[in-house]
């Protein structure tokens, strides 16, 4: 008996991690919130440790209007260019 | 860009029983058996569309996982569906793609929403879908198994899985399969394909991330008032109450109330529209009042009857959808709520195209 298989013939897209940073000192952050309720309030304060224990600067704060749909790759494009690294996470 | 590969084939000895189980250890089931997805059926299924079996039709946001109609014919088959059930199946797909569903975040989150799936027209009798008696439960092929076949593409092909990429917090009993058709007969309203501004003869699939069941039970009302209040009382539940978008499925009995005393699909979507509310002093106390979602309905651009101090489910009229279905006997209407807190998935419908 032969059997199809039901699972997408398209491979999953490849990602990338990112290189690790050698250092985040004097680094500028970006902070990308989800809309849920407390998530700005959440990911602020977890920006504002890095401010106070490694001389971070907070540069940008976006918004998705959807928590559960991907970030528009302009949010992220316009991000990229303005940050060293994002913190972004679940609020609720 | 993903290079596309051939549909793989597993060879499998020549027992039914144990192709059954085989399939089980494979992952490819939603706990139920499923039906071999043998070749030769596979092939069947793909002869309901006329289009290349490499022909995608949705596409996975994320990961970027493609269906494929060979895919969907794959699990149509699995689900139970004869080939004249596909049509309805791609075109729910072709719906749950556009990113206003958000056929992801629906199916991942917390909130356990299923599709529900409500097709409209002649279609849905052609292919003996049950819009009658009992029509939310098992006993039909068409409803059971299209709905089914929706599940399993979300599982097999997008790898949407329980407990790694679907992480519901309860789940609710349509993840197995959440498909009906909508009743015609008796209905003084356009049907939904109408009312959707499809050609005459066009039959349409409407697909809603559905968050559960809740029944109205109304047997003593006899004005529309009265049972649409009964309505919109489960609509505004604090359980319930959210900014989504709202299916209503009227009972024939309750449906005849409202017909009769010449409402409209308009007049009964306002009605519920400005009965489904709760005080934003009640809010607060369950903790569920955010400014946020106030002013977005009392901002600029919303409907007139969102009345001020006060939460209303939804945005507009509109965003309630009401038709009817069921058996003839009993004042048994339901509130299908949204997925979750807001308007993270909106409704979308496409037409059911024949080969």
């Amino acid at each position: 008996m032969q059997l199809y298989s039901p699972m997408s013939t398209t491979p999953k897209r490849k990602s990338v991690r990112a290189p690790v940073l050698s250092s985040i000192d004097g680094l500028r952050i970006g902070v990308l919130e989800n809309g849920k309720l407390n998530a700005e309030e959440m990911l602020n304060e977890f920006a504002s440790l890095f401010v106070q224990r490694h001389g971070c600067t907070v540069r940008t704060l976006a918004h998705k209007s959807n928590a559960s749909a991907p970030a528009p790759s302009a949010t992220l494009v316009k991000v990229a260019q303005e940050v060293d690294f994002l913190i972004t996470g679940l609020g609720d | 860009m993903a290079t596309a590969v051939q549909p793989r084939i597993h060879e499998v000895p020549d027992d039914l029983l144990a192709a059954i189980d085989w399939c089980y250890e494979q992952g490819w089931t939603d706990g139920l058996p499923v039906v071999p997805p043998v070749v030769e059926r596979v092939k069947a299924m793909l002869a309901a569309d006329a289009r290349p079996p490499e022909t995608v039709i949705s596409t996975h946001p994320a990961t970027g996982l493609d269906l494929s109609l060979h895919a969907a014919a794959v699990n149509a088959v699995m689900a139970g569906c004869l080939p004249e059930y596909f049509p309805v199946v791609v075109a729910a797909f072709e719906a749950m793609d556009r990113p206003e569903f958000n056929f992801h975040g629906s199916t991942a989150s917390t909130g356990g929403s299923a599709p529900l799936l409500v097709v409209s027209g002649p279609y849905a009798d052609e292919i003996g879908m049950n819009a009658d008696v009992n029509l939310f439960g098992p006993g039909n092929r068409a409803n059971a198994t299209i709905g089914r076949a929706t599940r399993l593409i979300l599982r097999n092909v997008f790898q949407m899985l329980p407990g790694i990429s679907d992480k519901s917090t309860q789940g609710n009993p349509g993840k197995y399969s959440f498909c009906i058709a909508e009743r015609s007969r008796g209905n003084p309203w356009p049907l939904l394909c109408e009312a959707q501004g499809y050609p005459k003869g066009t039959s349409s699939v409407t697909a809603y991330a559905g968050g559960g069941f809740c029944n109205v039970e109304n047997h003593g009302g006899n004005t529309p008032e009265q049972v649409l209040a009964s309505v919109a009382d489960a609509m505004a539940n604090y359980g319930c109450i959210t900014l989504g978008q709202s299916v209503v499925i009227l009972a024939p009995e309750h449906m005849k109330i409202i017909g009769d005393a010449g409402w409209t699909r308009e007049r009964a979507q306002d009605f519920l529209f400005s009965q489904a509310k709760r005080s934003v002093e009640g809010m607060t106390d369950v903790g569920k009042y955010r400014d946020r979602e106030y002013d977005t309905q009392h901002g600029d651009g919303a409907h007139a009857l969102a009345e001020q101090g006060f939460i209303h489910r939804g945005l507009t009229p509109q965003d309630i959808l009401i038709t009817m279905g069921g058996g003839d006997a009993g004042g048994h209407s339901c509130f299908i709520p949204s997925w979750s807190r807001g308007r993270g998935s909106i409704m979308q419908h496409a037409a059911i195209k024949r080969s």
